[in-house]
């Protein structure tokens, strides 16, 4: 279950995540965003005989799992890593569909793996960034119905900017937020005790959940979530 | 009702479509032969790759359908990759020793299983 995937986990998530669902993973810079998917997919890969697929579209495969092991994070044999970094040097950003390549790119891995369960794009901005706008609402709602299709749980990583005053987010899409069976939050908070760093699910569909931001914390053993941070 | 020059014309290009139609379909499905097949006669990057198998079989693979079977046969042992001495650019894989025996072998199966489908069809 991938509510038991990081320790702590269970205190926010009181039922698990119903399988197909797609989670919109969001927070600014440095608040693990990528840390908190890739260890719930690699712990549940380590469990159960099943693959996941991870797409990079910032960093390639070295990169990624350095910044992984530096969080103490392991890699998983089942947890298939793809970056993009090959292909957008060898192709000019013109002769490539993003969208249209990750879904191929996701139907391939199926192709080779029955049980592929989990997915992960890190991330939507990136996707953004470097497709064509155009229809892009009509683009998203595709992609979402092809991860729902391949019954995928799947998590989209979004970064947004973080005001500093408000705390408040803004996103760079909002059709997303619609879509998405459920929204995981995280950020920093400053307090008293310094800076601190918080999950808050906003929304997950047929799904118990607190509300409440809690402390997420890099132990020795990775990621651990600890209680409300206020 | 005779058959006039015009509907001999279409039904040829029909029979001409619709065979690249078939065609389309079996190196698609069966990319990682293709694949290895090109990859047996001189090492290739990704992009190298898909024009190579477009000029021969004039099949186009799309990126997200090649780039995975690169990543997934080098993970597998089966294909060697580097970067061009003075270009990072582009990454070019070549057959392991182990990668050749089973890409001559599976050219041979396959090969084999096209011909007897063809027989099956002919019964």
């Amino acid at each position: 279950m991938l509510k038991n995937t990081i320790n702590g986990l269970d205190k926010i998530l009181h039922d698990d995540i119903p399988k197909g669902s797609v989670i919109l993973v969001t927070g600014g810079e440095g608040t693990l965003k990528s840390g908190l998917v890739f260890s719930m997919m690699a712990n549940y890969i380590s469990s159960n005989d099943e693959h996941g697929l991870y797409v990079t579209l910032e960093q390639n495969i070295g990169s990624h799992l350095r910044n992984m092991n530096s969080l103490g994070i392991r890699e998983e044999g089942g947890l298939h890593i793809f970056d993009y970094r090959d292909m957008r040097l060898e192709w000019m950003d013109s002769e490539l569909d993003l969208i249209k390549t990750t879904e191929e790119v996701i139907d391939s891995y199926k192709e080779k793996y029955d049980n592929l369960t989990l997915f992960a794009l890190d991330s939507l901005n990136a996707l953004y960034s470097i497709s064509d706008h155009e229809n892009m609402r009509t683009k998203i709602y595709n992609f979402f119905s092809h991860l729902r299709d391949e019954e995928l749980t799947s998590f989209l990583i979004m970064e947004s900017a973080q005001s500093r005053i408000s705390g408040q987010f803004s996103s760079f899409h909002h059709v997303e937020h619609f879509l998405a069976d459920g929204t995981i939050e995280l950020g920093m908070i400053e307090g008293s005790g310094g800076v601190k760093r918080y999950i808050q699910i906003l929304k997950m569909r047929a799904t118990k959940h607190a509300m409440e931001k809690h402390q997420i914390i890099i132990g020795d053993n990775g990621l651990n979530i600890l209680g409300p941070i206020y | 009702m005779k058959t006039s020059i015009q509907d001999i014309a279409d039904i040829s290009e029909f029979q001409e479509d619709n065979c690249k139609k078939f065609i389309d379909r079996i190196i698609k499905t069966n990319r990682e032969v293709f694949m290895m097949s090109s990859l047996i006669e001189k090492q290739m990057c990704g992009y190298d790759l898909i024009k190579e198998i477009f000029s021969k079989c004039d099949v186009f693979l799309s990126q997200g359908t090649v780039y995975p079977v690169l990543y997934t046969l080098e993970g597998e042992g089966l294909l060697h990759a580097e970067y061009s001495k003075g270009d990072m650019r582009s990454k070019n894989y070549s057959l392991t020793l182990k990668g050749r025996k089973i890409a001559e072998k599976d050219i041979d199966d396959f090969s084999r299983a096209l011909e007897q489908v063809s027989l099956l069809l002919k019964r």
